[in-house]
């Protein structure tokens, strides 16, 4: 992991770190490295993935529409919103 | 500065800052939900209300449970809170259970370093619905208990199918009577997990081991090669699953929002950037990395890949063995460490916790040492439990 | 030198289903109030879980199988992550690596004959928030009501060679998913992202692209087409810019395509299978009971139409829209002749419906009232303006014909005697109309029947009153 990397990093996910936790940050990386090596010892040809631990299939549910939360409420925790919605910096200008 | 409980008011239980609990304020340990008040409570706190319990309050946790070491909280106000604040409250007497997240094992360490029992149930039988999402794909709620016989009473109350989950198992409810004799029962040694523990931990599983012979139970050494792999893992799919979750936390809908903005761009990272601490944008960072075009393949999906092999390798050892006795931690007690180096230190202690989490197995904590079973063995788990705490009376 | 034109679409459409596509609540892209179909879910906030809307899953099938493609028996989805306020968990769960449909195809007409378009795959996703800038504030505001409301998006695969195709393919798509009822295609409900290059003709290669994301009306789509083809061509022809592969927008007021910030083109969406939704697996039983409940393509059910005798002006309107098809086949299930069901249809409900501002499309009766109503009128129990009073009724207030017929009097007067008087009494009362008609115009006849009719309160039956007017007619002839 480079510094480079690591901003484009930063970017997709919008945060920024001081220069002693960009070190910090570099170590973790490089220390990861080491540990993703061990997997190598594991042979996975033919293996499917396992994203579920515990399969099942078609939990699904009926279209049916349900409201049971009101609008205030929902917007009553926001940092600055409207009557009807939230607000953010003017993206478009 | 958020009120935690420390006594018991009128309640019993004490619920863990990452459930939600309706009109009670509800933050993961993180500054970015600072002021966030659930509109709803978990499944699992409202199950364990209908079944008579009533919540005393919330526990604090580090950062999104990420923080296996427990220390990591927004709100810990200079104090350490390495045993976990939960099971502190039950080691002393002051509640009676509690509802935590395992994420990554920290309620099961907090366990074992305060003397109190917990589990850590099989994946999908406790709803995750009202869980502040980290790694979906293998965080659970558990129940904590000053002993196995309350520690069952309380997840008999939580389990069951929840229709809010999609990874809810189908069963309505679940008996942990347990059938099988202790006597006869057979129980391994991970030895990659013994070998690595401090000496006074050691102590613990070799007294512990003593304690299931005198039942009945055959103990014996069996070697895992599998286990660090296991470990690097879940690190890769939980840090992962972990950057994708609180990605949703930007300032704009709930919670923190950094007062310095004068764009949507200095919102989202001004708010971001002061709202989580360094364990939590390292775990981003680096779950974003694996996530990435040129590494998904050779990374995440080798690790979805390893998750298989382990899940395998350990449906065969529970052919053998009822149960494996490990460590739930390294050492017998911890220093203050700087958080410069918690993703290293998180990771090194993740060794003992990490294969429950990774392939849905339970683990339970209790005298100390953990115990793991199969899918569905929580009833073992309950009866050895039990059994060897009886021999302590 | 001569270019071809190489254009691929990927078109988003919204389904018509009660709820959205991983929460309960309803909503859907033109709805009025901002945030009132919205739950903790949709506004982002942790705690709540997918489950999927079996529904979804149906109308994607069903949109597999009219747009003829291989349906996959297990389909999974998927986590894209991207920032942006319209996206409250900033992250979209859409299908990466198991999409549910793949390799179609659509044959689509254009004046310069059939092209055949390849379908390369059709997936599940859930929608985006509304963004609207204030200029009073200098804010903009966040709508979650589109949030997670269920789309499908259909990749074709690069085999459009002009702008009149892809309309004509986007013609279509609306057609046979408004008749399936799979969605709406209202304004908005369908988006298209174009991507278009250009090349020498005969060339195999594809040139520089170009992706034109996010438009909805179709003469959007043209005009852009349109400028980007004429941007390249200049590019190539003239060197007025090097080409280079991006995402651009269109805009409709300055009619120009312009590039979109790098930022948001550079992203890597980080695409991993999601943990909270389990597989779903489409097994023979369920493939079978979809194909089932799918109804016939607006082609199937013109052509069938076609041959009951209906005119091809009357086919068109009937085949607009599924609801029309529905109670036309109920009708025809019910005993009722063609060329009443028709009329009915097309002339009283289009009639009534008019009156109340509606089109046919907002036509909702029961199809036994109806039914009712032409088998009364018919059967002369009732006069046809009787008929359409009682229509008027059913469709106002769901009456029972039968219960408003009695209770209004609007049975046909049958009792000749009376019908007699009344004959006799217009007959002396409209000696000029007698005079034309026995002058051999008989128009005439309209006029004095219509006056007995309106002496019967319109209830006489008309029959009766046709042979009465024409035996005293006679006599005075």
């Amino acid at each position: 992991m480079d510094k480079t990397t690591l901003d484009g990093l930063l970017s997709l996910n919008e945060l920024r770190l001081t220069e002693e936790e960009t070190e910090s940050v570099l170590g973790a990386f490089d220390f990861m490295a080491g540990k993703e090596k061990i997997m190598d010892g594991i042979d996975t040809e033919n293996v499917e993935v396992m994203v579920h631990v515990m399969p099942m299939n078609n939990v699904l549910r009926e279209d049916v529409r349900e409201q049971p939360f009101t609008r205030e409420s929902l917007l009553e925790g926001a940092p600055e919103h409207t009557e009807d919605s939230w607000q953010v910096p003017r993206l478009v200008k | 500065m958020k009120e935690y409980i420390t006594k018991t008011g009128s309640g019993n239980i004490a619920v863990d800052d990452t459930l939600l609990t309706k009109g009670i304020e509800t933050t993961a340990g993180s500054k970015i939900l600072s002021g966030f008040v659930p509109l709803f409570s978990a499944d699992a706190v409202e199950r364990a209300e209908k079944a008579g319990y009533t919540v005393a309050g919330k526990t604090n946790v580090g950062e999104f449970g990420l923080d296996l070491v427990g220390e990591f909280s927004y709100y810990n106000d200079g104090d350490e809170i390495l045993h976990g604040a939960a099971a502190e409250l039950i080691a002393k007497g002051e509640i009676k259970g509690a509802l935590e997240v395992d994420l990554n094992g920290a309620p099961r360490r907090a366990a074992a370093l305060s003397g109190t029992d917990f589990i850590k149930p099989t994946y999908g039988t406790v709803s995750r619905y009202g869980v502040i999402p980290c790694a979906c794909s293998g965080e659970q709620v558990g129940a904590a208990a000053a002993d196995a016989q309350e520690t069952k009473k309380l997840l008999t109350a939580i389990a069951g199918h929840d229709g809010k989950d999609g990874t809810s198992l189908p069963a309505e409810s679940y008996d942990y009577a347990c059938g099988k004799e202790i006597a006869g029962m057979k129980v391994g040694v991970i030895t990659q997990l013994f070998d690595t523990a401090s000496e006074e931990t050691k102590a613990v599983i070799k007294n512990y081991a003593e304690k299931l012979k005198a039942l009945g139970i055959a103990v014996e050494d069996v070697s895992v090669e599998e286990i660090s792999a296991a470990q690097s893992a879940w690190q890769i799919l939980m840090a992962a699953e972990t950057c994708n979750n609180v990605s949703r936390y930007d300032g704009v809908k709930f919670g923190y929002r950094t007062p310095n903005y004068k764009n949507i761009d200095e919102l989202y990272i001004g708010s971001r950037t002061e709202g989580m601490n360094l364990l939590t944008k390292a775990t981003v960072l680096y779950g974003s990395d694996v996530l990435s075009k040129g590494r998904y393949f050779t990374c995440y999906d080798k690790a979805l890949k390893v998750r298989r092999v382990v899940a395998d390798k350990f449906k065969e050892l529970f052919k053998a063995y009822d149960a494996l006795l490990v460590p739930a931690c390294g050492k017998t007690e911890y220093k203050k460490y700087d958080i410069g180096k918690a993703f290293e230190t998180v990771y090194e202690e993740s060794a003992y916790t990490a294969v429950p989490n990774l392939i849905g197995i339970p683990a339970m904590v209790t005298g100390g040492v953990q115990l793991m079973a199969d899918h569905f063995g929580e009833n073992i788990l309950f009866k050895i439990a039990e059994s060897a705490e009886g021999t302590d009376k | 030198m001569k270019y071809e034109i190489v254009i691929g679409l990927e078109t988003h459409v919204e389904l018509a289903t009660e709820s959205k596509i991983f929460c309960s609540c309803g909503g859907h892209s033109n709805h009025g109030e901002p945030n009132d179909c919205v739950c903790p879910a949709c506004c982002g906030m942790p705690g709540m879980l997918p489950v999927t809307n079996k529904h979804v899953v149906e109308l994607a099938v069903m949109a597999g199988l009219m747009l003829n493609c291989e349906i996959n028996r297990c389909t999974t989805f998927d986590k894209k992550s991207y920032y942006y306020p319209d996206l409250p968990c900033a992250y979209q769960i859409t299908q990466w690596f198991h999409p549910i449909c793949t390799n179609g195809l659509v044959e689509v007409e254009t004046k310069n004959g059939i092209s055949k378009i390849g379908i390369k795959q059709i997936h599940m996703e859930e929608d985006a928030g509304k963004l609207v800038h204030d200029d009073w504030s200098d804010t903009t505001l966040v709508d979650f009501n589109r949030t997670s409301v269920p789309l499908i998006e259909i990749v074709s695969r690069p085999d459009f060679r002009s702008a009149e195709e892809v309309l004509a393919y986007l013609e279509k798509l609306k057609s046979i998913f408004r008749f399936a009822n799979i969605s709406e295609c209202e304004e908005g409900a369908m988006r298209c992202d174009v991507n278009i290059s250009i090349r020498p003709e005969g060339s195999t290669e594809l040139g520089v692209r170009t992706e034109i994301k996010n438009m909805s009306s179709l003469s959007s789509i043209e005009r852009a087409i349109k400028y980007e083809t004429a941007r390249h061509m200049d590019a190539l022809e003239r060197q007025t810019e090097v080409l280079v592969q991006e995402t651009r927008r269109w805009d409709d007021i300055k009619g120009k395509t312009f590039s979109m910030r790098n930022k948001e083109t550079a992203a890597d969406y980080r695409y991993f299978p999601d943990p909270n939704l389990m597989p779903i697996v489409i097994d023979d039983e369920w493939l079978a009971k979809i194909k089932a409940d799918m109804p016939a393509s607006p082609e199937e059910k013109a052509a069938e139409y076609r041959e009951l005798g209906v005119s091809d002006k009357e086919i068109e309107l009937l085949i607009s829209k599924r609801n029309l098809c529905d109670l036309f086949d109920a009708l025809r299930g019910k005993g009722c002749a063609v060329a009443d069901i028709v009329s009915w249809i097309l002339t009283e409900c289009a009639g009534v419906l008019r009156k109340k501002g509606q089109v046919l499309d907002e036509l909702r009766i029961s199809a036994d009232k109806l039914a009712r109503i032409i088998a009364m009128t018919s059967s002369n129990e009732i006069t046809r303006g009787a008929g359409r009073k009682i229509l008027v009724a059913v469709l106002d207030n769901d009456v029972d014909p039968d219960k408003f017929c009695e209770e209004n009097n609007l049975a046909a007067q049958g009792d000749e005697s009376l019908i007699n008087d009344v004959v006799k009494k217009v007959i002396a009362e409209n000696e000029a109309a007698v005079k034309d008609y026995l002058g051999g115009k008989t128009k005439a006849f309209q006029a004095l029947f219509g006056g007995c009719m309106k002496q019967l309160r319109g209830n006489g039956d008309p029959a009766i009153i046709r042979t009465q007017l024409e035996n005293e007619l006679a006599k005075l002839g």
